[in-house]
């Protein structure tokens, strides 16, 4: 019984925001495909960034092949959106998991650096091919209704957090905590360390891809600066941070609640939005390094917590 | 548990909280021009053009009584957004004016490569979009039927600066073309090509830059290495101060240097004071034409409201943009409705003598006009030569750095 | 000929690169930091020149020691109010804090100060002179005296001084830094001012060369991490190395490649360096 009610939950839940666009204006149809967007992306991350305990910064690297891939196939073949999409994430995946082979013996600073490095680097040779469009970009062709990204986009939400549910009761995931824990102990248990980490990134990475291929088709236009942005990486880890990393609803819910303040900042006040994204960041490593379902799990719900949170870290 | 509650809850409450309320209020005979523009980030600079361009031309229009249809007279509103130079947040902005703030009609943002993708929203949802930001011909390459713009076909920029440089004495017989990595110069650079073969003048370096470059050092020591008699350089603003810059420290001389964008612009030529002296740059409009028509009589006219409201020199953005507010009020005019297909036909039909001169539209959605080429002469602009006819002699070929006073 | 000039374009720019990634480095590898603000440290420290030049009409040279000045000052309260909370944290945590800190000061540039370009153009800015076919700007040639009198002045403070050996000592072994009475949260502190001071001098002569806006931090926080690559993580000469490495290689792959390389170059020679040879140049392989 305890099992199978958060199930009916969740399955309730998504019934309810499947059957929204009924009701909803065009504008927030749009707005919740960006945020589905976001939270696949913060639950990709969460992967190799929160069960492994890799922080990788270049996370966008794999949201930018998959938009390419899928965008290239798009607009210079006449393959259907769905295959291109598949071999967007396909490619994503296949990226990641080549490139985490070296990247991954790294620890720390260095693997942060490096993932980095790789986002920038597929940057620029994206901004060098004439195939992808160069500087000028790609132009998809018309789509004319928003739904089928909205269900695409919580079809991914919805796998996304299954995979992390799945990492959270599994042998698999019990593996990658170890891994974040100590890797040399969980080395000397006899798990393979390398091959674990590089199945979580290319999760990740597979998970990075496929959004990028729909929101290339959605948003009908990308170029380099569009999907290999540093702050899309950052938004992915925030989100994780700010709901609770290596948690299953954390990112979900992370994304969630920074997307609509963020969506109603903006409007309302342009100039202070990014400002105000600023503060954030610095209060939440501050005060709640281990998330909103930390603080929300803990009772009873006091002040002092958060102080204790400052004080753990400092010198 | 609990956290279950709180997503079930904020997703609940998003739901009822935008149950939809239907057409946002409008005033009453009021037809809302929205608009995504740059007013920060990279193009904050001219984005600011078209946003006071976009405020005076309004203005005028409804002090001349607004815009009569069937009779009625309706009064022009904008609703303005910053797309922060951002194409993707440019097309967001773009989908949420027509969806949710359901503005009338769409004026353009600034750049080919933000107009691209902006562009086709309008297609998408079938609004009329106008704009005077972007020159690129992939604009309009595309069959789209609902984008509109006022600057001339970007490949044909440097054609008449080519046309003049073989005609001077000595003629021009080698040149460099340098463009940026972005949708606007590589256009300008594939038409430069053209014209240079036309003219028969050697092209003796062809590189592009990456947009965010700003240390043009390498690159000048080959052209100076290389010595072409012409240099043309396609960029924006800041690349074109960098290169004056930097070419005057790394003593570069070539007989003529062209720029894409920069010398007609006040701020330009007063930022970099006397090392923008004898530049030459493009224009299709200057204050001193002899246009004029709908709403404001005369070119002259127009920048001096301009210089009074905003305190700058106009120069041919803010024409630009002006002629798209007053090209969206003729239509709606002509058409004698409202209706998107009814006033897109309209501005298709289009013909009509502006401030900015005849805005006539070809089949694709590109206005026809011919390019000025001018110089800065002791810090003013001077045209020099257009449509196969040379105005007035220019400076050339340009002194040595060293022998500038 | 051109491969001489370009190959003394490479220096001088490299100087000040070398220069910028130092601060980098200087806080990295003492205090596990890694400061994504530096950008906008160096974006500040520009604006400060700019100000100065603008308003009171100093040269941008003579404002240097000033710039230093108010950046160590502000480096160190920045560490000792708000970084001092999250030093021992996970280390993505100081990362996210710091890029929290730059997002803040940017928007806080913009606000202020707009998002207008902004140049310092003393007089003698485009003046130059020739040697056997090559042509140095003057600028250019000061700038990069300066950034070697900065150099040599700070690695003689890091080796002479009694600061110098208190700083080193605190990033070998922080526990017996602290038990020999090193007042260690004040050292820390001190250590991310140099750093910040930096930052701001290579802003100031940034500022000399570039056009300075609010947003110009970013692209530089990017170079300086693949400089300080490049040298060594968290050496100083290392930095120092690097910067030159760098400014070679951009002069000449810009040239012999295309003006669109140098950057695909620079961040696939990070990763590569990150795989292969973590160290860098100059690092020691820890």
């Amino acid at each position: 019984m305890r099992r199978i009610a958060p199930a009916l939950v969740g399955l309730a839940v998504v019934v309810l925001v499947g059957a929204a666009p009924a009701v909803l204006s065009p504008f927030l149809v749009q707005f919740l495909i960006n945020l589905f967007m976001l939270a696949v992306l913060a639950e990709s991350w969460n992967i190799i960034g929160g069960f492994t305990g890799y922080a990788s910064f270049g996370n966008v690297a794999f949201f930018g092949v998959g938009a390419y891939t899928t965008g290239v196939l798009l607009t210079r073949t006449a393959l259907p959106f769905g295959l291109a999409l598949t071999a967007g994430g396909a490619l994503a995946m296949l990226f990641a998991a080549v490139i985490g082979m070296p990247i991954l013996r790294l620890k720390g600073h260095y693997f942060a650096i490096a993932t980095l490095g790789v986002a920038e680097t597929m940057r620029e040779v994206v901004y060098n091919l004439e195939v992808t469009g160069a500087g000028t970009g790609l132009v998809m062709p018309i789509s004319r209704s928003p739904l089928p990204f909205f269900y695409v986009m919580l079809g991914l939400l919805v796998a996304a957090t299954l995979v992390n549910w799945w990492l959270s009761a599994s042998r698999f995931g019990y593996g990658l905590v170890a891994i974040r824990e100590d890797e040399d102990a969980a080395a000397a248990m006899g798990i393979d360390t390398a091959r674990y980490k590089t199945v979580a990134f290319a999760l990740s990475g597979a998970f990075a891809g496929l959004t990028g291929g729909v929101f290339a088709y959605w948003i009908t236009f990308i170029d380099p600066d569009a999907v290999f942005r540093v702050i899309t990486t950052i938004q992915m880890i925030i989100m994780a941070v700010f709901g609770g990393m290596g948690t299953v609803l954390g990112p979900l819910l992370g994304a969630v609640v920074l997307a609509s303040v963020s969506e109603l900042l903006s409007t309302q006040l342009v100039a202070l939005a990014e400002l105000f994204n600023g503060f954030i960041i610095i209060l939440v490593v501050l005060f709640m390094p281990r998330g909103l379902v930390d603080v929300l799990a803990t009772r009873p719900f006091s002040l002092r917590r958060f102080a204790d949170n400052v004080r753990a870290y400092r010198i | 548990m609990r956290r279950r509650a709180f997503v079930t809850g904020s997703l609940a409450g998003l739901a009822v909280g935008s149950l939809p309320v239907g057409r946002a209020a409008q005033a009453a005979d009021q037809i809302v021009l929205g608009s995504a523009i740059s007013q920060t980030g990279k193009y904050a600079r001219e984005g600011k053009f078209y946003v006071d361009a976009y405020a005076l031309t309004v203005e005028a229009i409804n002090k001349a009584g607004g815009v009569k249809v069937g009779g009625r007279p309706y009064q022009l509103a904008l609703k303005l957004y910053d797309d922060q130079s951002d194409p993707n947040l440019s097309v967001r902005l773009f989908t949420r004016l027509v969806t949710s703030d359901r503005v009338n009609f769409l004026l353009g943002p600034y750049s080919s490569g933000i107009t691209i993708p902006a562009s086709a929203v309008s297609e998408k949802y079938e609004i009329p979009m106008i704009q005077g930001g972007g020159a690129s011909g992939k604009i309009f390459d595309r069959g789209y039927k609902y984008i509109f713009g006022t600057l001339p076909k970007a490949e044909f920029y440097f054609q008449s600066a080519i046309e003049a440089a073989v005609k001077l004495t000595p003629p021009v017989r080698t040149a460099a073309l340098l463009y940026s990595n972005e949708a606007f110069d590589r256009s300008v650079a594939d038409g430069a090509r053209q014209w240079l073969k036309e003219w028969k003048v050697d092209k003796v370096y062809d590189e592009e830059y990456q947009p965010a470059t700003q240390d043009f050092t390498s690159i000048l020591a080959v052209i100076k290495s290389k010595g072409p008699d012409l240099v043309l350089v396609a960029g924006h603003v800041e690349n074109a101060l960098n290169f004056i810059r930097q070419s005057q420290a790394a003593d570069v001389n070539p007989k003529m240097v062209v720029f894409t964008v920069g010398p007609p612009t006040a701020d330009f030529r007063k930022t970099l004071g006397k090392a923008a002296e004898l530049a030459y740059g493009i224009t299709p409009w200057l204050p001193d034409m002899e246009v004029g028509g709908e709403v404001f009589a005369s070119a002259s006219q127009f920048a001096k409201q301009f210089q009074e409201r905003f305190g700058y020199e106009a120069d041919y953005h803010v024409a630009a943009g002006a002629a798209c507010v007053l090209a969206l009020k003729v239509a709606v005019e002509h058409a004698s409705s409202l209706e998107p297909k009814k006033v897109r036909d309209a501005l298709a039909a289009l013909d009509v003598e502006t401030l900015y001169g005849r805005v006539k539209f070809e089949p694709t959605g590109q206005i026809a006009m011919g390019q000025v080429l001018i110089q800065i002469q002791d810090g003013k602009v001077v045209p020099v030569y257009v449509s196969g006819k040379m105005l007035r002699k220019p400076v050339y070929p340009t002194p040595k750095w060293a022998e500038r006073k | 000929m051109l491969t001489l000039q370009l190959l003394i374009n490479g220096i001088l720019l490299g100087g000040l690169y070398g220069i910028m990634a130092l601060g980098m480095s200087l806080i990295w590898g003492v205090m596990n930091i890694v400061n994504i603000a530096h950008g906008a440290l160096i974006m500040l420290g520009a604006y400060l020149t700019f100000w100065t030049f603008t308003l009171w009409g100093w040269d941008p040279f003579a404002a240097l020691p000033l710039t230093i000045l108010i950046l160590f000052v502000y480096g160190y309260l920045l560490q000792r109010l708000v970084l001092n909370l999250v030093v021992r944290a996970q280390l993505f945590l100081t990362l996210l804090i710091t890029f929290g800190v730059e997002v803040v000061m940017v928007n806080l540039a913009r606000m202020f100060w707009s998002a207008d370009l902004r140049q310092v153009t003393p007089a003698y800015a485009g003046a130059n002179f020739s040697v056997g076919g090559l042509t140095i700007p003057y600028v250019r040639l000061w700038v990069f005296v300066t950034t070697v009198i900065l150099s040599v002045s700070f690695l003689l403070l890091l080796e002479r001084t009694r600061l110098g050996r208190a700083i080193r000592a605190t990033s070998e072994e922080l526990r017996a830094a602290r038990l020999t009475g090193i007042p260690v949260t004040h050292i820390y502190a001190v250590t991310f001012g140099l750093g910040a001071a930096l930052a701001g001098a290579a802003g100031g002569l940034w500022g000399m060369l570039f056009p300075i806006t609010p947003i110009m931090g970013g692209a530089l926080t990017l170079k300086s991490f693949v400089v300080a690559v490049l040298g060594g993580l968290g050496t100083m000469m290392g930095a120092i190395v690097g910067g030159l490495v760098l400014g070679l290689a951009e002069s000449f792959s810009a040239t012999y490649l295309g003006p669109t390389y140098p950057n695909a170059i620079s961040f696939g020679l990070v990763v590569l360096i990150l795989i292969l040879r973590p160290a860098g140049i100059l690092g020691r392989r820890s």
